[in-house]
């Protein structure tokens, strides 16, 4: 019977499943209660041109317009989507931006967006500023099973791709979304200033396929969807991209930064000279992003670390056996 | 023609005033004449089954590709009368296109309902027959039955005329506590859960079989490398914080990355882009023109 | 009960299910089968309220039953029409059928034919402003080697520079085609190849996109760290810290 392989090649490769989950675990948890009994931990950031653009684009539309904004995700990629529904919710809101909620990918999707508002809409209570007011301010228009189908008639026409929707008026049970204050008088896809995709699914694909060229179209993205929308982006079919926890973090240090704003922590921009981004000073604290992104860079190192204990493993053994 | 473009709220043959008897007329003959064409086709002999379903097939897909052919008609103004029959057709499309995008929803929702029929035939058979696991069968069953209950109950509530008080969770009932438990205190918690667990199979994945063993692994180690490590604003900083990359910023971390990323990955991704439409634009055809080989029955 | 203490309870429930679905990690076990089948079994049941609730009963069945006036709206007609598509909706439910199943391919093939239908259409707006992106020059306009700086230039002159391409652009632009053409014959060329060149060229776009792949690996580790990230915060600040406590 052959004996198993006891030298440090060996050892260094066979590591136990149970002690790697236990190190994630403890990387991915003590920082985060550091840094939250510390108040925060602020990492150094360079903001990508990407999310730069992003931002800039949404601090150019005028308040009192409104956004459609499709909302493809569920809380099994919170991590990521959260955060960014969470600084586009914060931005549109400070900006006094309308916004009309739709989903083509996940039956969830609507609900998960409207518990996060009525979340944000706490914290802004909480902080003595005005509630987001449904029907008001937003709607809901549900969920839409064939994407396809659905952004092909949205590129059509407005009005009639979403033509017998109905939302709750306060008051007022259920009456046609084109009734409220956020969609009435619009018709056409080119009277909304902007559409804006959060998503972690391919609806990001069809969506370029239907609306690209017809409207400034803005994504949020999971980071495994990152490398692959970075093409359109790239090809200027988007206006601008925010990728994942990093891109959630470039969106917070912008929006508390600004763009070519005064100080050491200015983030400078050669691409918008001259213009003026300002931050949003919503005060509602921290976002997702700044309270993750520390955290991640423990978990990275972890991965980076792993992977070279076993090449080191492997490189030993096979040392070993040419000896 | 009315039916699919529904453009006026006149009425005409195609509908009926809500809640008139008319209307329930027209519905019911409808579904009996529909279900029993539809429901007929069943007795369709063998040889005729793939062309009924190439002909659905393609005339579904036909609409779009009219809508994309057809000269389409430029500042059309509302009421606007056709001017010639050219015309007339492309405010036609136009005006189906809405009801078409209507059709594949409805359809859809209609066959995503498979799925849950099949989970539900599925465990309650189980249950039914106390086959092995039965109780976690019970479990299903029970939680999707309470979600029905609580989810129905809550958007009854919710969409009555008060129901926008229902906004603020100090005046809900029972069933919006208990509808908001499921939903977001269970279901939400159990989904994020879920998925968070891959990050410890990507670990253990990553530490078993990354290794450097080929021109392909390494190449692909490397490039990983620098991007996980342009991803760590902290060790980008550090990286630059000395005179040498400060004066040639085009060494940063983030310089590096996102030349990588401008130059090499985004035209590589590009490629295989490419590929998959290409791909994507041939099994369409396929499929709307019926060339695929399969048998229909 | 007030509001504070369901959110307390609810907070707890979900910290419960984490762990017991997190008890997998272990190995598997009845505490994680338990809540397994709670997740399956509710998120089946949400599908069933929100496939009418935010689908068929806006889109389907208003528009079929239409409205009457109430105040402040308008009455609409019912459109008898849509009840059609029950019918053929009701045909995939043969795919149970072991005698029957194949009328389940009419609503399938309805619905792939619609997208089928729209692939020419939506070919070119995607790939076409891509197309245009990588038509880029490959021969320097001047002998300078690299792009100047332009703070302090006139727009003028900032114009002038931009239309000029440098030799390092121009490298970089080989390399830009290099991949792309290399990469795309990879894919286009996957069966065996007597050509040398065309085979060096498949080689090279194997490794150029393994460049890609790494980039891909690297933004995935990235999401799935950023998940379970999320669930510790829910667990240890959400949870234990704010909620229990109250830091």
């Amino acid at each position: 019977m052959a004996t198993p392989d006891s030298s440090i090649g060996a050892k260094l490769q066979s590591l136990p499943r149970t002690l790697l989950y236990l190190i994630l675990l403890l990387a991915t948890s003590l920082p985060l209660i550091y840094g939250e009994l510390a108040g925060g931990v602020s990492v150094p950031n360079q903001p990508l041109g990407a999310a730069v653009d992003f931002y800039a684009a949404l601090m150019k539309i005028p308040p009192g317009k409104t956004v459609l904004l499709e909302t493809d995700w569920t809380n099994s990629t919170r991590g990521e989507n959260g955060g960014e529904f969470d600084a586009i919710l914060r931005i549109l809101m400070a900006r006094g931006i309308k916004f009309a909620v739709f989903s083509t990918a996940d039956p969830q999707a609507p609900q998960v967006a409207m518990d996060d508002i009525a979340t944000i809409n706490a914290l802004r209570v909480q902080k003595g500023q005005k509630a987001y007011v449904r029907w008001t301010d937003w709607v809901n228009l549900g969920y839409f099973p064939n994407s396809e189908g659905t952004l092909n008639a949205l590129a059509g026409n407005l009005a009639t791709a979403f033509n017998g929707k109905k939302d709750v008026k306060p008051g007022g049970g259920l009456v046609d979304v084109f009734e409220s204050p956020v969609l009435k008088g619009y018709t056409k896809l080119t009277d909304i200033p902007a559409v804006i995709l959060v998503t972690a699914s391919a609806t990001s694909t069809v969506m370029i396929e239907r609306l690209s060229g017809k409207v400034p179209l803005d994504f949020m993205v999971t980071g495994v969807m990152g490398p692959e929308t970075q093409v359109y982006y790239s090809s200027k079919q988007l206006e601008g991209l925010v990728i994942g926890l990093k891109g959630v973090y470039d969106l917070e240090t912008l929006m508390k930064q600004g763009l070519n704003g005064q100080g050491p922590d200015a983030v400078p921009s050669q691409k918008y000279a001259g213009l003026d981004v300002p931050p949003v000073n919503d005060n509602l604290g921290t976002g997702k992003g700044s309270a993750y992104y520390p955290t991640l860079h423990f978990a990275l190192a972890l991965l980076i670390l792993a992977v070279i204990v076993g090449n080191v493993g492997m490189l030993l053994t096979r040392k070993r056996t040419a000896q | 023609m009315d039916l699919l473009a529904q453009a006026g709220a006149g009425l005409n043959f195609w509908n009926a005033p809500s809640g008139s008897a008319e209307l329930i007329i027209k519905i019911v003959l409808a579904l009996v004449l529909s279900g029993a064409f539809f429901f007929g086709l069943i007795a369709a002999p063998a040889n005729l089954r793939r062309p009924i379903v190439g002909v659905f097939t393609f005339l579904a897909g036909l609409f779009y590709v009219t809508y994309w052919l057809w000269p389409s008609a430029i500042a059309r103004d509302p009421g606007q009368a056709p001017l010639n029959p050219v015309e007339g057709v492309a405010f036609w499309l136009e005006d189906a296109l809405p009801q078409v995008a209507n059709f594949s929803n409805i359809l859809t929702a209609f066959l995503l309902g498979l799925g849950v029929y099949s989970v539900a035939r599925i465990h309650v058979g189980k249950l039914v027959k106390r086959q092995r696991d039965w109780e976690f069968s019970l479990v299903l069953i029970a939680s999707m039955l309470l979600m029905i209950l609580f989810g129905y109950w809550n958007w009854f509530n919710r969409h009555s005329p008060t129901g926008g008080l229902l906004e603020d969770p100090a005046n809900w009932h029972f069933q919006q506590f208990a509808s908001d438990m499921l939903f977001d205190g269970l279901l939400q918690q159990m989904d994020a859960a879920m998925f968070s667990m891959i990050a410890f199979y990507i670990l253990s994945a990553a530490y078993r079989a990354f290794r450097i063993r080929s021109v392909e692994a390494t190449i692909l180690l490397a490039a990983a490398l620098i991007v996980m490590l342009s991803l760590m604003g902290a060790v980008a900083y550090k990286w630059g914080n000395n005179s040498f990359i400060q004066t040639h910023p085009n060494l940063s971390l983030e310089a590096i990355a996102g030349w990588l990323s401008d130059n090499v990955q985004t035209p590589s991704i590009r490629g295989i882009d490419f590929g998959v439409g290409i791909g994507s634009l041939a099994m369409g055809l396929r499929i709307w023109l019926n060339l695929e080989r399969q048998e229909a029955s | 009960m007030s509001v504070e203490t369901y959110r307390f309870i609810k907070l707890t429930v979900g910290v419960l299910a984490t762990l017991g679905l997190y008890s997998a990690l272990y190995r598997e076990n009845k505490f994680y089968r338990f809540f397994e089948h709670v997740f399956l079994g509710l998120a089946v049941g949400y599908a069933v309220v929100a496939l009418w609730t935010e689908t068929l009963y806006d889109l389907w069945w208003t528009k079929m039953m239409g409205s009457t006036a109430a105040v402040g709206q308008v009455a609409t007609p019912g459109y008898w029409g849509w009840i059609v598509l029950l019918p053929i909706g009701l045909l995939g439910y043969f795919v149970f059928s072991s005698k029957n199943n194949w009328v389940s391919r009419i609503p399938i093939g309805i619905i792939l034919g619609l997208w089928s239908g729209q692939q020419l259409q939506v070919w070119f707006t995607r790939y076409g402003p891509q197309m245009v992106k990588q038509m880029v020059p490959l021969l320097p306009t001047t002998s300078e080697l690299f792009h100047p700086v332009t703070t302090g230039m006139t727009p003028a002159q900032v114009a002038t520079v931009d239309s000029t391409v440098y030799v390092s652009q121009a490298i970089t632009n080989i390399i830009v085609t290099v991949t792309f053409i290399s990469v795309l014959s990879y894919f286009l060329f996957s069966f065996d190849l007597k050509n040398r060149f065309l085979k060096n060229a498949t080689t090279l776009g194997r490794w150029l996109l393994m460049i890609g792949f790494g980039a891909i690996f690297g933004s995935t580790v990235m999401m799935r760290f950023t998940l379970l990230i999320d669930r510790m915060y829910f667990v240890w600040i959400e949870w234990l810290m704010k909620a229990i406590l109250h830091k």
